[in-house]
């Protein structure tokens, strides 16, 4: 589904990342980790097309999309999260995840739409709030809702896209005990149910032992280590950069 | 994710008919105008000119208060557009809605045009680049004086009479202009309505709201502003050609920064985010000015200014916009 | 022919003087505080009535001092009122200096009316400098002996000195300088006030060349933003070049096609969002 190789990114004579390459195979949850400054932002970057590698290239569905701007990579089926919640603050909910499904339908540049067409997209932002658990909040403005379902609402927008890929910066970012369940459940959800290929960036650490199929590890822009969790945990270099950068 | 404590009932849009009625009092005070205008000391040219400006000011807002981009140079699209329609009744034909077809693409088209040069750029910066490509306008009607009548503005046309022979349509009376703008901007501001409610106006709110967002949504981002910029350049130079008929004139004032200047005023006083917004702000700005200047011919300008300044300061969200805060839709 | 060539020249000189002053206050408060001044040709005209009010009372040189200051002060004071909008959408605080522009003109031409009025020079500036160069006055040169010394004065102090430092940095990332620990709203202010202190300046030195009255600064509003796009925006170097080139270029012009003098500014404008959106100096992707 993804493939990166050997992508390397340099501000100027700061190296972010270097020689980093990564396979997902469709269906899999990967979970980028690393200590902080490690480069997982700099690389997710590149991969949803923030910003263009330095060198290397990226792959996607079988497609070269090194140099292929942000928003035609969303419509090649890649939705992504950010570690700052990136909705529309002032729209309720509901418009939030329908802007989705109308870009996802094809109607952004549409001065009308056709009944049936209102219906469909309306049918995918009515699924998309049923998946996330937001129904309820439809109409509520989402600069008014707490972080978690602010978080939730986001979630919701990237699935309305119809998403092949769904990147997720750090989903957990700022959220309690709770909040953390509720939404490890969700993607738990979404990666066993409905079967999305998931990659995510993640520090704490129960949330990706609990959902990660393989694990990729990122230090000072290098490739550690890549594994199941178990051979993550066992391995010695992954703790000694983490306990290196604690101390 | 029902963790939340609280649970606070979801916000009722308000019913149907309960939201056209704001609409139906306006229409129905327009449409009336030439009758109570006058009553309250003003002239129905005067009501005619809060439409002109209103038209200008609703086309601004589209880029302004519904894509969130600021442009400061609209008022070349409106002086394009004027003397577009004046120097086509002047030297071309006398044909009215010929005028204001030719003033209408003129200002539109250069819109067009010039903000596929500046469309990468935000902020501050392209509001700069807008004001200093419209002073190239302004510039050249004031000193192409053979063409342009220069300083003085374009005189020697009139409005003509719509049609042939029997149906033809005679507007050179004052009133009977008026109710010409009033359909001109009816039209006009219906199609506007159709565009800011469809999945396209739903787009450029998205921008506004959170760019970032937009483009990870999918959203061509600059080329939605590109066509935002367009669109309103367009209606804000068929605003124009009314004006030039209106006054049977055109001057370089109605291309200068100044103007741009007063439609973002009319937009932001009335209320960005709304859409009749600017339509109040533009009747609020006529209106004081006009009695501004006639009460003191000397410092009206420092009244206006400490106006602006007032209500930039305590008024940000416009007149429309603290009465939706107060749940009136 | 080689006069009417070299008089041509100078005026231009002249101007482009003048827009290169003009600018480089307008930027420095553009870069910093992404403000668009546009009452910056009122304060040059204030500048201007204050050296001519001045001058009846402490002279020529007196008001030469005390003008520029007087209007800095000014600006300090009208800073204060952009603090309430600073945080919000970019568009109220241009609205603020719009607004300001039509205050401050219509007060000024309540004051002082109209009809412009002429400033008595000091004899010695008034000589020419040869009597061949009759049209190159002491003063003209005096004129462009201040800008120079001003324009190094401005670059020596944002180079050189703390503040200087911290402005320069604020131009870049003001969220940064605040987080380590420097008042950013005094900085911002301090800067805005050495912006006006540049614009009085220029209607000091105005009060030589041109009449006084209210709108004597309106003309020179636009190139000085010309000078900035083209000199790249967030760069005051290229803002100096941006109004050096445009003086120049319009001088020249002035010399073999007088007519067109005023419409190159224009042209090379657009020649430069064409080629090189950014401008002379600008970085890639200043955004806002």
């Amino acid at each position: 589904m993804l493939e990166v190789r050997n992508v390397s990114k340099n501000f100027g004579s700061l190296v972010a990342v270097q020689n980093v390459s990564l396979l997902v195979r469709p269906g899999e949850l990967r979970a980028i980790i690393g200590p902080n400054g490690a480069g997982k932002t700099t690389f997710f970057n590149m991969i949803s097309g923030f910003f263009a590698p330095s060198s290397g290239a990226i792959v996607f569905d079988g497609e070269d999309v090194t140099k292929m701007p942000a928003h035609r990579r969303v419509g090649r089926g890649m939705a992504r999260t950010f570690q700052i919640t990136e909705i529309f603050p002032e729209l309720t909910v509901h418009e939030n995840v329908l802007s989705a499904a109308e870009v996802a339908a094809g109607q952004r540049l549409h001065m009308w739409i056709a009944r049936a067409d209102v219906g469909r997209a309306e049918r995918v932002v009515a699924e998309m709030l049923a998946l996330v658990g937001l129904s309820a909040k439809a109409n509520r403005l989402v600069g008014e809702l707490s972080h978690g379902d602010q978080r939730a609402t986001e979630i919701a927008m990237a699935l309305a896209l119809r998403p092949k890929l769904l990147l997720l910066d750090e989903p957990t970012a700022g959220m309690g005990d709770q909040e953390t369940y509720e939404i490890t459940g969700l993607i738990r959800r979404l990666h066993r149910e409905s079967k999305f290929t998931i990659v995510l960036i993640e520090h704490d650490m129960r949330v990706v032992f609990h959902l990660a199929d393989r694990i990729t590890v990122l230090d000072q822009g290098r490739l550690l280590a890549e594994g199941t969790p178990s051979d993550i945990a066992d391995s010695a270099a992954v703790q000694a950069a983490y306990l290196g950068d604690a101390a | 994710m029902s963790s939340t404590a609280t649970v606070t009932a979801p916000v009722e849009p308000p019913a149907q008919w309960r939201r056209l009625l704001p609409v139906a009092a306006v229409w129905l005070a327009l449409i009336t105008a030439p009758l109570w205008f006058p009553l309250m000391g003003g002239y129905t040219a005067l009501a005619g000119s809060v439409l002109v400006f209103g038209l200008a000011a609703m086309g601004l807002n589209l880029l302004l208060g519904f894509t969130g981009v600021l442009s400061f140079g609209h008022a070349a699209y409106f002086g394009l557009g004027a003397y577009g329609a004046g120097l086509t009744l002047k030297y071309l034909a006398a044909s009215t809605p010929l005028a204001m077809l030719v003033g209408t693409l003129l200002g539109g088209l250069g819109g067009t045009l010039f903000g596929m040069l500046i469309v990468r750029r935000r902020g501050v910066y392209f509001a700069m680049c807008t004001i200093a490509f419209g002073q190239i306008f302004y510039y050249i009607a004031y000193k192409w004086n053979d063409f342009t009548g220069g300083f003085d503005g374009l005189r020697g046309f009139h409005r003509e009479p719509i049609g042939l022979g029997a149906l033809a349509l005679d507007i050179t009376d004052g009133d009977r202009f008026y109710y010409f703008t009033l359909v001109v901007f009816t039209l006009a501001v219906a199609l506007m309505g159709l565009l800011v409610r469809s999945p396209f106006g739903r787009t450029l709110r998205a921008i506004r709201e959170n760019e970032r967002r937009a483009r990870f949504l999918g959203i061509p981002v600059e080329r939605h502003i590109w066509l935002s910029f367009s669109i309103s350049c367009f209606f804000t130079a068929l605003a124009g050609t009314l004006y030039a008929l209106l006054n049977n004139f055109a001057d370089p004032l109605a291309l200068h920064y100044s103007l741009s200047g007063f439609f973002v005023i009319m937009a932001v006083l009335g209320g960005m985010r709304s859409f009749w917004g600017p339509l109040l702000g533009a009747a609020v700005f006529v209106v004081l000015r006009d009695f501004l200047s006639s009460w003191t011919v000397n410092n009206w300008m420092a009244f206006l200014g400490a106006v602006f300044m007032l209500s930039v300061l305590f008024f940000p969200r416009g007149m429309l916009g603290m009465l939706k805060r107060r749940g009136v839709e | 022919m080689l006069t009417l060539i070299l008089y041509n020249v100078t005026n231009g000189l002249m101007l482009g003087a003048f827009y290169v002053l003009m600018a480089l206050g307008l930027s420095l408060i553009l870069n910093l505080s992404n403000v668009i001044n546009f009452a910056h040709g009122n304060f040059l005209a204030l500048g201007a009535y204050m050296a001519l009010e001045l001058t009846k009372v402490i002279g020529f040189w007196g008001a030469f001092l005390v003008a520029p200051l007087l209007t800095a002060l000014v600006g300090a004071a009208v800073e204060l009122l952009m603090r309430f909008v600073y945080r919000r959408d970019p568009v109220y605080s241009l609205l603020l200096t719009f607004g300001l522009a039509f205050v401050m003109q219509g007060l000024m031409l309540w004051w002082w009316g109209p009809t412009p009025q002429e400033m008595h020079m000091v004899p010695a500036l008034e000589a020419p400098v040869s009597s061949e160069l009759f049209f190159i006055t002491w003063y003209r040169v005096f004129m462009v002996g201040i800008v120079i010394a001003a324009v190094i004065g401005i670059f020596a102090f944002l180079r050189y000195t703390r503040v200087g430092l911290r402005i320069r940095a604020g131009t870049l990332d003001l969220d940064t300088v605040s987080a380590l620990g420097v008042n950013v709203r005094m900085l911002r202010t301090f800067n805005f006030t050495v912006g006006c202190l540049l614009a009085g300046l220029s209607g000091v030195l105005a009060t030589g060349a041109i009449g006084i009255n209210p709108n004597m600064g309106d003309d020179l509003l636009m190139p000085s933003f010309i000078a900035i796009i083209i000199g790249g925006v967030g760069s005051l170097t290229g803002t100096l070049f941006g109004g050096l080139l445009i003086g120049v270029t319009a001088a020249l012009t002035a010399a073999v096609y007088p007519a067109a003098s005023e419409v190159v500014i224009f042209v090379m404008l657009v020649l430069v969002l064409l080629i090189r959106p950014r401008g002379l100096m600008g970085e890639e992707g200043m955004l806002s």
